[in-house]
């Protein structure tokens, strides 16, 4: 229905930049999710889409047409941009009925009387609050509140989504069906979607694409699985995934290319050329674990096990370097028990040490496998 | 470019922003009707008038002298017209200030911290004296120790005991510091309370299981950390009482006792307006100072004393054991004399024929439904048929309303521009601006619009004597309370509730209405009451800029005490007294019956 485009977009607050030259390409029927923690400028972004905030720097385009233009002083105002937006807080208006609430907005269109009843009866059966349409937001529990919420980005029929953390105020079981809801929802749609959120998780199940945001700038643009694949910095690295990544810093050890060494683990990364210090990011899973001995593998001692259900983490310790691993509930392992570390070659990635920047796996799977 | 590009540019949003348009508007008219009436006060002061010639054969009308400074503060008159004023403004304003403080500091301590039986209704009848006018003790004062040394007839005390009271106690330093108490004691007592509401009872367990008595936890413990909020009540105490008129005039002028308001009405009486504008401009700096004084003090120390952790905080009461009764009916007897008696006696006085006899066969309705008589009160008829008061009733209720009205609107404005510009330096002097009327004593504020509104000035025509000019100064008076009340109401509501109906499309206008309005309504109809009753009983402010056509309750009353017709002017007070009181009935039950869903959700 409508694409964005973001281009060289700069906020700052005083000294504070909140957003640094960030350019950004949205398809139109996309779900791109902004992810990052807590200052890095992912709801500066939406807030400036919204119109809501005025960026110093830049130019945004929606379906084509510029709304935003620093060069042109060109800024249409929030009203005009044709797109709806959920709230953190929801933001109903406390003095208005769930229908006066979802009203508002058609209100502002001017429809006809009956095309604006049609519409708000349809959007209100679709969200199933038609029996509590005359409640006020306050006798409604948190995920009700939050449907009306939805219906009134739904009744407007934005082309454009946006949303703010909208999950972060309900409970964890309300909040898993409200995913399911919400992606039902834009998909039925098609709107382009914006959509705000520090939740990993959130962002990994309902997007088509996550961007992940630090310190106002864009560290990758990608599919959920690559994104956690293949991060493209150790931020992101670190940043995704729960368990945190195990991220080793190696050297390379005297004379011999190949070989990397922190003192306590040596790993072979298969390169021919490579900088002397790298960083190698290997995901709990991708750790496996030996009762018996193997060969270029490290043996280490069991230093802690945190049974949770399904799987049972554990933290692994060889003199300085802690591992984390994450083994099926099968294996039995006690503390203080020695075992055999194995890393997942094709699994691995490799950064540079100094910028942080991914360098790639460390046998190119296609090369050698 | 297009015209609709030339419209989205940043500049002309800026400029075309209905909320950056107000505020230049408001910014400019309060600029005008705040800072430029002082303004014109000090230059009123070192200017020769018209009128000086009489005073003076250098007067040159227009030239710029300090001969009215030297007049007032240096000159042979000094004496009369400054100094002896000004020492019994601060002996009376002192002395009434630390009578209020002991005993609303005391009475607060009962209600707030104590067992004390019966607070639910002694608190509002604690709180009456406040909520009338000052000028209804002062006339409950004179009917019991009006002296006839002085003229006029004898009060109950003389009428009881047979002998004249001693002039000390019917006029001057005593009556007036004792009435000032008798008025201001609710308003140390609800600062008091508020400080004492905060204080975690665990602070005094603490104190209590080291071994302490009930007396040391009070002295060591309880009172230095309520000791800032006594300090900033005793400086704003101190601060009201200064700006007093009516009350030290009925019980000061009788006996040429003066203080530094009544001679700035004095003055003005005799024709020496540059004199009283000097006066005012003291009174003025008196109160800045003292204000001031309690910022500095407050400001200090508030950090060190802050008393709510948020934590645990538990408020238990301290038993009072045997005196639990004692402590009752004293604070009950309190009450009532205080709270009480000044109205019954004003009643019963207003029903006398002839002031001054107490006896039952002196009792009549004709000051209250009687038609003109040429042998009573100079044939003036009863309140029902007095044409004259009627239409004060009618102005008084007038001028309340759209001056409530007005300045809850206007502070409604204020308050959303301060809240949600804040950063915004423009935004922020308006917002000091709209304070400036807090710190003006309400005779010296009056005195300021005479001279801005005398004559015509620009296009702006002679306000003078116009009920427009009421309206005015009460709004701007009550500016600084909608203000804070608007502030109060707009922060309760969340950005996002207006930033949803942007994006929704929706106008400045239409998000100011449909959104901010509704949801502030509650804070700010309270803050409307509250102003309806604060003008209603306001003297000070417009008795200088009173004229016959524009008269209000309080005005006539003060003529009719003035005059010598007692029983008139104690029923327009009484009426006045039951208008503001149940003024605050209203309000008290509003407060209990708040529509709890519009509290919830806000943020």
């Amino acid at each position: 229905m409508a694409s964005i485009e973001i281009e060289n977009l700069t906020k700052r607050y005083g000294a504070m930049t909140a957003l640094d030259n960030v350019s950004l390409k949205i398809e139109s029927g996309e779900f791109l999710v902004l992810l990052g923690p807590s200052g890095c400028g992912k709801t500066t972004l939406l807030r400036c889409l919204a119109g809501l905030e005025t960026p110093d720097e830049g130019e945004i385009y929606m379906d084509g047409e510029l709304v935003f233009s620093s060069k042109l002083n060109r800024i249409v105002p929030p009203g005009k941009r044709n797109l709806g937006m959920v709230f953190q807080s929801y933001a109903l208006w406390p003095h208005m009925t769930v229908r006066d609430n979802v009203k508002f907005g058609l209100d502002v269109l001017n429809l006809s009387e009956s095309d604006s009843k049609n519409r708000l009866d349809q959007v209100l059966k679709d969200l199933g609050m038609s029996d509590l349409q005359n409640r006020y937001p306050s006798e409604l529990s948190g995920g009700q509140q939050q449907r009306v919420a939805l219906a009134r980005l739904l009744a407007t029929k934005p082309p454009v989504f946006l949303m703010d953390e909208p999950l972060s105020n309900l409970d964890a079981r309300l909040r898993m069906d409200m995913r399911v809801e919400l992606k039902k929802f834009q998909a039925s749609t098609g709107s382009t979607t914006v959509y705000v959120t520090h939740d990993q998780t959130e962002a990994m199940t309902m997007s088509t694409r996550v961007v992940v945001m630090r310190g106002g700038q864009i560290q990758q643009v990608s599919p959920p699985s690559q994104l956690y694949k293949r991060p493209e910095n150790t931020f992101v690295a670190d940043f995704i995934g729960m368990p945190r990544i195990n991220l080793i810093q190696v050297n390379q050890s005297d004379g011999k290319n190949r070989l990397y060494s922190n003192g306590d683990i040596d790993i072979d990364i298969g390169w021919d050329e490579a900088p002397s210090s790298i960083v190698v990011g290997a995901r709990p899973e991708d750790l496996k674990i030996w009762k018996k001995k193997l060969e270029h593998s490290p043996i280490c001692e069991v230093s802690s096990v945190l049974p949770n259900g399904p799987e049972t983490i554990i933290q692994l310790t060889k003199g300085k370097t802690i591992l984390l691993a994450r083994i099926g509930h099968e294996i039995d392992v006690h503390e203080g028990e020695k075992v055999t570390v194995q890393f997942d070659q094709k699994a691995l990635n490799v950064y540079d040490a100094k910028s942080g920047v991914l360098l790639g796996p460390p046998i190119d799977a296609d090369r050698t496998n | 470019m297009d015209l609709s590009t030339r419209r989205d540019s940043p500049l002309m949003r800026l400029i075309l922003d209905p909320v950056n348009i107000l505020l230049m508007i408001l910014l400019g008219v309060l600029f005008y009707l705040v800072l430029w009436p002082f303004l014109e006060l000090v230059l009123h002061t070192i200017t020769w008038g018209d009128g000086d010639r009489r005073l003076s054969r250098d007067a040159v009308p227009g030239e710029y002298t300090w001969f009215h400074w030297l007049q007032v503060t240096a000159s042979p008159l000094s004496e009369r017209m400054l100094y002896a004023p000004l020492v019994n403004t601060m002996i009376t304003g002192v002395i009434s200030t630390v009578i209020a403080l002991i005993v609303g500091g005391g009475l607060a301590w009962c209600v707030i911290r104590s067992d004390m039986p019966g607070k639910g209704w002694l608190q509002p009848i604690l709180t009456l004296p406040y909520i009338v006018p000052s000028f209804a003790i002062a006339l409950a004062w004179e009917t019991v120790f009006r002296s006839p040394k002085v003229g006029g007839q004898p009060g109950l005390y003389e009428t009881v005991l047979g002998v004249a009271p001693p002039e000390w106690l019917s006029y001057g330093t005593f009556p007036i510091s004792i009435t000032l108490a008798m008025h201001y004691f609710p308003f140390a007592y609800l600062l008091v309370a508020g400080a004492l509401a905060t204080i975690d009872s665990q602070m005094e367990e603490g104190a209590l299981l080291s071994g302490a008595s009930r007396m040391m936890i009070l002295r060591r413990i309880t009172f230095p950390v309520v000791a800032p909020a006594f300090a900033a009540a005793f400086v704003l105490t101190f601060g009201k009482t200064i700006g007093q008129f009516a009350l030290p005039f009925l019980l000061g002028a009788p006996t040429q006792f003066h203080t530094i308001a009544t001679m700035v009405y004095a003055n003005l009486a005799l024709g020496l307006d540059s004199m009283a504008y000097v006066l005012a401009i003291l009174l003025i700096l008196m109160s800045l100072l003292a204000i001031w004084a309690s910022n500095k003090f407050v400001g200090n120390n508030a950090r060190r004393f802050e008393t709510i952790s948020g934590k645990g905080f538990r408020s238990r009461q301290v038993a009072l054991g045997g005196w639990r009764w004692p402590i009752f009916w004293s604070v009950a007897m309190f009450g009532f004399v205080v709270g009480i008696l000044p109205l019954i006696l004003l009643g019963y006085q207003s029903l006398m024929l002839i002031d001054g006899f107490f006896n039952l066969s002196n009792l009549t309705m004709h000051f209250w439904t009687g038609q003109s008589d040429p042998e009573i009160a100079m044939g003036e008829p009863g309140v029902l048929h007095n044409a004259n008061i009627l239409g004060a009733t009618w102005n008084t209720i007038e001028l309340a309303f759209f001056s409530a009205v007005i300045a809850s609107l206007i502070g409604l404005i204020i308050a959303y521009i301060v809240v949600r510009k804040d950063g915004n330096p423009l935004a922020k002097m308006l917002d000091q601006i709209a304070f400036i009327p807090f710190l003006f004593p309400t005779i010296a504020f009056g005195a300021m619009y005479l001279t801005m509104f005398a004559e015509p000035r620009g296009p702006i025509p002679a306000l003078y004597g116009t009920f427009t000019l009421l309206v005015l100064i009460s709004v701007v008076n009550r500016l600084p309370y909608s203000v804070k009340t608007g502030v109060t109401a707009v922060t309760q509501i969340g950005r996002e509730l207006e930033e949803a109906a942007e994006v929704a499309g929706a106008s400045w206008g239409r998000r100011f209405r449909k959104i901010i309005v509704p949801l502030a309504s509650s804070g700010v109809v309270t803050g409307m009451m509250v102003s309806f009753v604060g003008v209603m009983r306001e003297l000070s402010l417009i008795i200088l800029l009173i004229t016959p056509s524009t008269r209000v309750l309080m005005t006539v009353g003060f003529n009719y005490a003035e005059e010598g017709l007692t029983q008139l002017s104690n029923a327009l007070v009484l009426i006045v007294a039951m208008l503001t009181i149940a003024g605050e009935l209203i309000l008290w039950w509003a407060g209990k019956s708040k529509l709890v869903r519009l509290r919830e959700k806000h943020s």
